[in-house]
């Protein structure tokens, strides 16, 4: 070390940037001086990172803008469509060319007309609104159901043996089979459909949770607060359900484009609702898919449930990836 | 172990039970009755009474109610010694109301209402209903009495299980016949009395050969013991489920055939399945009479196709070993080459079928199956293998997938744990960790599927059913729910259950075969 001394002013620097004393704080020494941390923040920042995420929510946001925003502001029912026209034989099952050129160039025949000469586009943004509030509403309900189910299932023994023993016979009947009995004795309307879904939809998902809970249930460190004296909703709540988000935020995911899927089965078996949901679309169109020239009418509706499913899956997919704490590094 | 899968097989037995039970309440309970009529041709025809009677024996052969009509409680009457065949003739007439019954109906009606209402009967008297201006009863317009009891739910589960395996025996039949028996014969007459065949036939028996052997698998048949589903109203009428699911379709197959008599003619009768139908002989055409000697003349037919049941379990099984030969494989190698190309690939592909509706890849592979020039329907009179095709294609997809999906997610968790890092340290090869440790580990619960998807292949898939046109098991549940068959229905549902409870179970053995840390005896719950 020399013994060479600088001298401050030589350097010709302003008064700030030069160290300066300050007194002891004892209040100020008791914070710690760390970037403030928020889950979610890490969370979305994770989630943001990927760029193919930030397509999928572009797609999404413009998918959900258009089967709720469109039939609204074009005021779209089909039961009062003015276009439809049994017996005009030429607004039937135009190809989109064939429409345009008959009705001028607008969004509404791009996908050309349908059997009884409605436009394809509205009908399919119609029935997609009814066909995503029904998978959103199904979703809800069985994840909470399923989720407030499933831990109790997973904390209680005595529950645990009773629960398996319904699941056993809940998870043999027919869903088909519920399904077409509820509908028969209540109607083919969206909430008798929404209440055949539900009825028993939320077991396997209590199911699932139960067996997460489970394996956490035990560590070390649930036995270590039990010891403290933790209460048990505490244990859930703090200990074992900050564990489970990216779980149950995974199986969210996919269980809302199951439900999408679920209904065009349905209507396709011929079990579906009686509103002119995406499902009830395909199924009408079925026979438009043999006739050359037709095909359109069939393979829209399919495309689009396609597409809504396929970026909802991947959206939730990796959203639970990043609502894992470990990705967050 | 023995002990552990006893008790297992009774507690899945209680809730086979219990499903049925549920089932059962929900068909019989909450669904109008009147909803199985809705195919029925013969009770649009039917007016008036008649109508109403027809109602009452349909439900009672279908376990709704117990139906007595007036009549048979007088022959009942009559067997007994009662009364006699004269007392019988006039107490049967009915007059038009009640007030105009002869004096000795009135006596037996009173005493018919008196015992039946004791028993919890409903009593019911339909007058009769006369064409304006004449004496005569319109059609269907006859008057009728009887008594009916609604048989709760669970009497009738009573009486469906008690009736589920029945045992044929000689005193099946309850007219006077000449020489009840069992005959064993080295030489099957079916077969002209000189082809060496061994059979047992019966006489007073339901069916007339009890065992016997032919040229189809698995060669030596029996009829002794027969499983009963329960009878379809819509469907088949009057057969049962698992008849219908396991009997040969399509059309006739004709080769010569010797009956009892000695005739000797090209026909497609299976003589093998003959039963008893009385007074069939007497009252049958003369067909019947040239070809039979006896009242065993109900036989059905052989015909060129497979059974339902035989076709969905062709294409489930070939599918199930086509899936599992590719999707391991495939899985390996994604998770060997995680985050490289064909992990990406591999991913694309899962999601596209875990996401996209099932029908929508369904219609997709048919039309490009079509364009290829593969046959897009199921022909059961000109079969090719290619019609195979794409049904096995549609219904491999989705358990590729799902099998893909999880052998790498097992196969990755494996790679991460302790016991591979400890592995590699001990300085065993990349090849030795991968195939002694990680791959033995990982497939434990890829096996634990095996039996629910070979079992599963019998119960049919849906939609490839629909779209492809096979005549399999997939669609009967479906179809039945759609006409109302509710004897299908429980039918289905059982053999559903019972097949599913059954390859949790074989599921579970073969876990711990594979695997000797896995022990369901000491298991803490």
């Amino acid at each position: 070390m020399s013994e060479k001394r600088i001298d401050l002013s030589e350097l010709n620097l302003s008064e700030d940037e030069l160290f300066s004393r300050i007194n002891h704080d004892e209040l100020e020494s008791e914070k710690i001086t760390a970037p403030r941390y928020s889950y979610w923040n890490s969370v979305f920042r994770v989630f943001f990172r990927q760029k193919i995420n930030i397509i999928m929510l572009a797609i999404l946001a413009l998918l959900l803008a258009f089967t709720y925003i469109y039939p609204a502001v074009t005021n779209y029912n089909p039961d009062v469509d003015p276009f439809i026209n049994i017996m005009d034989s030429s607004a039937k099952h135009l190809s989109p060319q064939a429409a345009i050129a008959k009705f001028g160039s607008s969004l509404k025949w791009v996908l050309g007309t349908g059997g009884s000469g409605q436009s394809t586009f509205d009908a399919i943004w119609f029935g997609s609104s009814i066909s995503v509030s029904m998978a959103l509403v199904c979703a809800a309900i069985n994840m909470v159901v399923g989720v407030v189910v499933g831990a109790i299932w997973g904390f209680s023994k005595k529950f645990d043996i009773f629960m398996t023993e319904v699941y056993n016979i809940i998870a043999n009947i027919p869903y088909v089979l519920l399904i077409s009995v509820i509908v028969l004795i209540m109607s083919a309307s969206f909430w008798s459909m929404v209440f055949a879904l539900t009825i028993t939809g939320w077991i396997a998902i209590a199911y699932f949770i139960r067996t997460q809970v489970i394996i956490i249930r035990d560590r070390e460190y649930n036995l270590a607060s039990r010891c403290l004296g933790t209460p048990i909703t505490r244990i859930a709540t703090k200990n074992i359900l900050p564990f489970m988000t990216s779980v149950i935020v995974t199986l969210a995911a996919t269980e809302i484009p199951s439900y999408i899927s679920y209904e065009v089965f349905l209507s396709y078996i011929g079990m579906g609702l009686s509103d002119m949901s995406l499902g009830k679309l395909i199924e009408a169109s079925q026979n438009a898919m043999q006739t050359p020239g037709w095909e359109i009418e069939f393979w829209a509706p399919v495309a689009v449930a396609s597409i809504i499913t396929v970026v909802l899956y991947v959206v939730g997919q990796n959203l639970g990836d990043a609502s894992d704490p470990r990705t967050h590094m | 172990m023995t002990k552990y899968l006893i008790n297992r097989i009774l507690r899945s037995l209680v809730s086979v039970v219990i499903v049925l039970i549920v089932v059962m309440i929900m068909i019989y309970s909450a669904l109008d009755r009147n909803l199985i009529f809705a195919q029925d041709a013969q009770y649009s025809k039917l007016q008036l009474n008649s109508k109403k009677v027809y109602c009452m024996q349909q439900w009672e052969k279908y376990g709704y109610v117990d139906y007595i009509p007036f009549a048979d409680y007088l022959k009942g009457l009559l067997r007994e010694g009662e009364i006699d065949q004269d007392t019988y003739n006039g107490a049967v007439k009915l007059g038009k109301t009640a007030d105009r019954d002869s004096e000795l109906t009135q006596k037996y009606a009173d005493q018919f209402r008196k015992e039946m209402e004791a028993d919890g009967y409903q009593i019911v008297r339909l007058d009769g209903i006369t064409k304006i201006n004449s004496s005569k009863y319109k059609e269907g317009g006859d008057p009728r009495f009887y008594a009916y009891k609604d048989i709760p739910v669970f009497q009738r589960l009573g009486n469906y299980l008690g009736g589920l395996i029945t045992v044929d025996n000689i005193h099946y039949v309850e007219e006077d016949i000449a020489d009840r028996g069992l005959t064993f014969t080295w030489y099957d007459p079916a077969y002209g009395g000189e082809k060496f065949s061994p059979a047992i036939m019966g006489n007073g028996t339901f069916n007339k050969y009890l065992l016997y052997c032919d040229d189809q698998f698995p060669y030596i048949h029996q009829n002794l013991v027969k499983l009963n589903l329960g009878l379809s109203f819509s469907i088949r009428q009057g057969v049962d489920v698992f008849t219908t699911m396991t009997e040969t379709q399509g059309s006739y197959s004709y080769s010569l055939v010797s009956y009892p008599s000695g005739t000797v003619t090209e026909s497609a009768d299976n003589l093998h399945s003959a039963t008893y139908a009385a007074g069939s002989f007497e009252n049958g055409t003369p067909v019947i009479k040239n070809n039979f000697v006896d009242d065993y003349t109900n036989v059905s037919t052989y015909r060129n196709g497979m059974s339902r049941m035989g076709y969905s379990f062709v294409l489930g099984i070939i599918a199930t070993i086509l899936s599992y030969l590719l999707a391991v494989p495939l899985g390996i190698l994604m998770s060997l080459n995680k985050e490289k190309l064909i992990d990406k690939l591999g991913t694309i592909y899962i999601v596209f079928i875990s996401a996209v509706p099932s029908l929508a890849y369904i219609f997709m592979f048919k039309s490009l199956g079509g364009k290829a020039g593969l046959p897009t329907t199921f022909d059961m009179e000109n079969p090719t293998w290619l019609m195979y095709v794409l049904p096995i294609i549609s219904l491999a997809l989705p358990s590729i997938a799902s099998l893909m999906k999880w052998l790498r997610r097992y196969m990755i968790d494996q790679m991460n744990s302790d016991y591979v890092k400890f592995a590699r340290s001990g300085g065993l090869s990349e090849r030795e960790i991968f195939s002694k440790h990680i791959l033995k580990n990982a497939i434990i619960p890829i096996v634990h599927g095996i039996p629910g998807s070979v079992l599963g292949a019998l119960t049919g898939a849906i939609i490839t059913e629909r779209v492809y046109v096979v005549p399999g098991v997939g669609n009967m549940l479906t179809k039945a729910i759609g006409v109302y068959d509710n004897g299908v229905i429980v039918g289905m549902v059982l053999f559903y259950a019972v097949l599913t409870v059954v390859s949790i179970i074989l599921g579970d053995v073969l876990m711990s075969m594979m695997d000797p840390r896995i022990s369901f005896t000491s298991k803490a719950g």
